[in-house]
């Protein structure tokens, strides 16, 4: 089974998650709309064929929620319990919002994500920005691997104990090479003709399909749901 | 008749905040379909010339620029850069930094987008250019997963995709193994076919030896010598040593199969002896410990080298094709792959997992990721077991350094930092020094230069090992060959 | 013919360069905020401390980034990138308005001292450093609702802050000001290191 929502739905599914996730749920009612909506980004992440980052979340999300329900309550007093009250909260609470941009970031392509941004009427100079920004984060890490071995050999790692040092250390050499490469990278993007004043096209198809359709209905009805049970009913 | 492609006139270039010009009253034309090879040290204003022709000089690059400049018929100083983009290409340097795209298919298509072409029609241009470039295998991949050679493939198809008439080249096969030296030659044989004009502005002269229909050397900002590409192939190996290139011709040191690891009995006083170099990146799944790995897992290791003995005070090359395990191996000696098991013995001495730092030292091929500190003083101090200035001015000294110790190590010039490195391994003791192509992108004198380096550290009593592509080195300062095929050993022999 | 010099001088609006700069150095300081927020992982209160950590960690490349900024809109294209990158990682879209906000009026001041003016750019990172407050809001609206329903619910408060903690509206003003004493502050190191690095090498 292969899904291909437009980037659009996607951001769409965010939206909502991020908003119901905002809402506490009081009535079962309530938590079975939360909790179906989790299981959306759930079943697409399967149906992506990520089974491992499915199943994580799947877990991970299941756990709190018992915790939550069953074993935490009012007397949960003492150390280890407020932590487990802490975090069951917060992973109950915000899971979803996560699962659903992991699944998004992880399904995207960003030639897809830019498209969907130009048609969404995003000035060109924030479009340009985002890509560079995503083609930033892999090579931020190999950079910064690659001083991570440096400190290694010189065993500076751990700046010698100094916790200005060991930021500094690994942020100089970093942001030296993150700015030679951007000089590059500009050069060469520029000779490409980005910057024009043509309309830039893009080969990345949007298509918005039964899928989509489906998907927006389907959180649009989960959102009004919420919101009228919540605080009409 | 020809028309004449480009022409520069009388043009002087200094960039902004620089005291010395870099171009000189320059002049040059260029016809169509011209293939022209640019040659000189560094600093002689080869890639100037490409900035001129491709417009980053003066649109991104600023500077005093006086004289003209016409490509195919436009004024470059009254011509917007994106303007450009259809009709001259550039190939950089450096395969990392010139990609936009995160994936190869993003990347092809990236200018034909810029220049607003129609969807079709990219797409036409793109499986046409895959096809002529014979790519169809880097299609679909993240670029950050790709080889130094496979992303210098993208960046031809990238600018192939654009169907410009002129395409420069600007040192393409700096960071190049041969195989993909060899690839990009046939590259511009390709784009010559298709009557493309063509400059290429390059150190390593063999890969373009019969493909240049005219070759000039630059001096200080100045044509000092032209030939045709015929000429210049018939000079004697002589005259280019003279003119300060590097060979027109390389012998495959790489491929000789005469193993004589005779000297492999030499006594284990002499030697630095490495036991069980054994790693993997497939990790097999495991409960709580990773099991050790040993020859047995052979079917899974990257790197599998059960013994080895490396010859005290002498300079080892370490050669191989990209992705064979060289540079596995100089990581598992200098001890940044923690996974591996291997042991190394010295003075009777072993070191073994995290100690491994200890004794190795290894100068990055990118030396900017390892300089730290505000001053070249303070980057050896900061390797200094204890911190005795005297001694520190002792190895800036041995390195030439000494004037330059208040200087921040990024002021510095790329064999100046890679010297700043070395210093910091030998402030720190290391006994092992590592190097990873350290030769890459140099010219000839910069090449001598590390040569003598890499023949003084081991005559002080260093034990080199330098992976390298360049047989020029190997054969100006190493005393050994081992070859790396496959994880594996392939040869270890004594340089004839 | 006549030699014409071909002084380029920066254009009045933003180009491709700019772009790539602000991009990069969004990057750079979303991978210092997500640094950052692994603290949280130890416990959510730590999330608290992000408006004193992630001011002092992005000193250098915010500093370095002023240096770069000759014209305006290059700081409120980074809020604005700040804001989607927020938004599709799931941290929500109640912070967006404070984010850009503070974004614009960070670059109207950098601006009135014409990017040059170092008090300027103290002033206009301490006001730019808001933003970080914006990782707070999903959890200060929940916990709002959170605690109304649950001490109706006949929870004690001592459960509600258990969850939630030293971040709720009430220390909601207390963390502002810390984002911008500690991003005035961040200015002023970020300077400092410039100095001893970039301005050193030559680079800036």
């Amino acid at each position: 089974m292969n899904i291909r929502l437009d980037p659009r739905t996607k951001l769409y599914m965010i939206l909502i998650v991020s908003a119901v996730v905002m809402m506490s749920a009081t009535t079962p009612l309530l938590w079975a709309v939360r909790i179906i909506i989790t299981l959306v980004p759930i079943v697409l992440l399967i149906a992506e064929k990520r089974y491992a980052s499915a199943f994580r979340f799947f877990a991970l999300y299941t756990i709190a929620l018992i915790l939550t329900f069953f074993f935490l309550s009012d007397e949960s007093t003492g150390i280890i319990k407020s932590l487990l009250t802490g975090y069951c909260g917060i992973i109950a609470q915000f899971l979803p919002a996560m699962i659903t941009a992991w699944y998004v970031i992880r399904t995207t392509k960003i030639d897809e994500f830019i498209s969907a941004m130009q048609k969404m009427h995003i000035p060109d100079g924030i479009t340009i920005s985002l890509a560079v920004v995503m083609r930033f984060f892999p090579t931020i890490k190999e950079e910064y691997l690659a001083i991570r071995d440096a400190m290694k050999m010189r065993g500076i790692s751990l700046g010698g104990g100094n916790v200005i040092k060991m930021i500094e250390y690994r942020m100089i050499p970093l942001l030296f090479s993150c700015v030679n490469i951007g000089d590059e990278l500009s050069a060469a993007a520029i000779t490409k003709g980005l910057g024009g004043k043509i309309k830039r096209t893009s080969v990345a198809v949007l298509k918005t399909g039964a899928a989509d359709i489906v998907l927006i209905t389907g959180f649009t009805v989960a959102a009004a749901v919420f919101v009228i049970f919540k605080y009409f009913v | 008749m020809m028309k004449n492609n480009i022409e520069i006139e009388n043009v002087s270039f200094r960039y902004k905040g620089s005291a010395e010009s870099l171009l000189d009253n320059f002049s040059l034309t260029v016809k169509k379909g011209e293939v022209l090879l640019l040659c000189g040290e560094s600093g002689s204003g080869k890639t100037t010339v490409i900035r001129l022709i491709n417009g980053l000089i003066p649109h991104y690059y600023q500077g005093e620029l006086e004289g003209n400049v016409r490509v195919a018929e436009r004024d470059i100083k009254e011509t917007e850069l994106y303007e450009l983009a259809g009709t001259v290409g550039t190939v950089f340097q450096n395969p990392r930094s010139q990609f936009f795209s995160v994936d190869t298919d993003g990347e092809i298509v990236f200018g034909p987008e810029n220049i607003g072409l129609a969807t079709d029609e990219i797409i036409r241009r793109k499986q046409e250019t895959v096809k002529e470039l014979d790519i169809e295998k880097l299609l679909g991949k993240s670029l950050f997963e790709l080889s130094g050679g496979e992303k210098q493939k993208i960046a031809c198809a990238s600018v192939s995709a654009l169907l410009p008439d002129i395409i420069l080249l600007d040192e393409p096969s700096a960071n190049l193994d041969r195989t993909a030296t060899e690839y990009l030659r046939e590259t511009i044989i390709k784009w010559k076919k298709q009557g493309k004009t063509i400059i290429v502005s390059e150190h390593r002269l063999w890969y373009l030896r019969d493909i240049a229909d005219r070759v000039i050397r630059m001096e200080n900002g100045r044509i000092k010598n032209e030939w045709t590409g015929k000429d210049f192939s018939g000079l004697s190996s002589e005259s280019i040593q003279k003119l300060r290139l590097r060979p027109l011709t390389v012998e495959d040191t790489f491929s000789s199969e005469n193993d004589s690891s005779s000297f492999l009995d030499m006594p284990e006083e002499n030697a630095v002896i490495l036991e069980n170099f054994f790693f993997t990146y497939k990790r097999r799944p495991h409960l709580f410990f990773r099991k050790k790995l040993t020859q047995a897992d052979e079917d899974i290791l990257t790197l599998n080298i059960p013994k080895l003995r490396l010859p005290k005070n002498s300079v080892i090359a370490v050669v191989g094709s990209n992705g064979t395990g060289k540079s596995t191996f100089l990581r598992c000696v200098c001890g940044l792959e923690r996974d591996c098991p291997g042991v190394i013995t010295m003075d009777g001495k072993e070191y073994k997992g995290k100690n491994r730092t200890e004794l190795c030292y290894m100068v990055m091929q990118d030396v900017n990721h390892q300089l730290f500190t505000d001053s070249v003083m303070a980057e050896v101090m900061l390797s200094m077991k204890d911190k005795n200035e005297k001694a520190c001015e002792i190895i800036l000294e041995s390195l030439g350094l000494l004037p330059y110790k208040d200087k921040h190590p990024m002021a510095l010039s790329g064999g100046q930092k890679q010297r700043v490195a070395i210093a910091s391994a030998v402030a720190a003791g290391a006994k092992l020094l590592l190097f990873d192509e350290p030769t890459s992108g140099l010219d000839l004198s910069h090449m001598e230069m590390v040569g003598q380096l890499l023949t003084n550290l081991a005559r002080s009593g260093s034990t080199v090992l330098v992976s390298t592509h360049d047989p020029e080195l190997i054969g100006q300062c190493c005393d050994y060959i081992l070859c790396i095929d496959k994880g594996k050993v392939g040869y270890y022999k004594i340089k004839e | 013919m006549a030699n014409v010099k071909g002084n380029t001088s920066p254009k009045k609006n933003l180009g491709v360069k700019d772009f790539i700069t602000v991009g990069i150095f969004t990057a750079i300081m979303f991978v210092v905020e997500f640094a950052c927020a692994m603290l949280g992982y130890i416990h959510p209160v730590m999330v608290a401390g992000l408006s004193v950590l992630i001011p002092l960690v992005g000193c250098i490349p915010m500093m370095l980034f002023y240096t770069k900024i000759e014209k305006f809109g290059m700081i409120t294209i980074m809020s604005v990138l700040i804001a989607i990158i927020m938004f599709v990682t799931g941290m929500g879209y109640l912070g967006a308005p404070l984010i850009i906000l503070s974004g614009v009026i960070a670059d109207l001041i950098a601006k009135s001292g014409g990017y040059k003016s170092f008090k300027k750019t103290v002033l206009s990172n301490g006001i730019f450093s808001l933003w970080i407050c914006a990782n707070y809001f999903p959890v200060i609206i929940t916990a709002d609702s959170y605690r109304k329903d649950l001490i109706d619910g006949d929870y004690s408060a001592e459960y509600c802050d258990n969850l939630f903690g030293a971040i709720n509206y009430k220390t909601i003003a207390v963390l502002l000001i810390l984002c911008f004493v500690f991003g005035c502050i961040g200015a002023l190191i970020g300077k400092a290191a410039i100095k001893k690095h970039f301005e050193k090498a030559g680079i800036v």
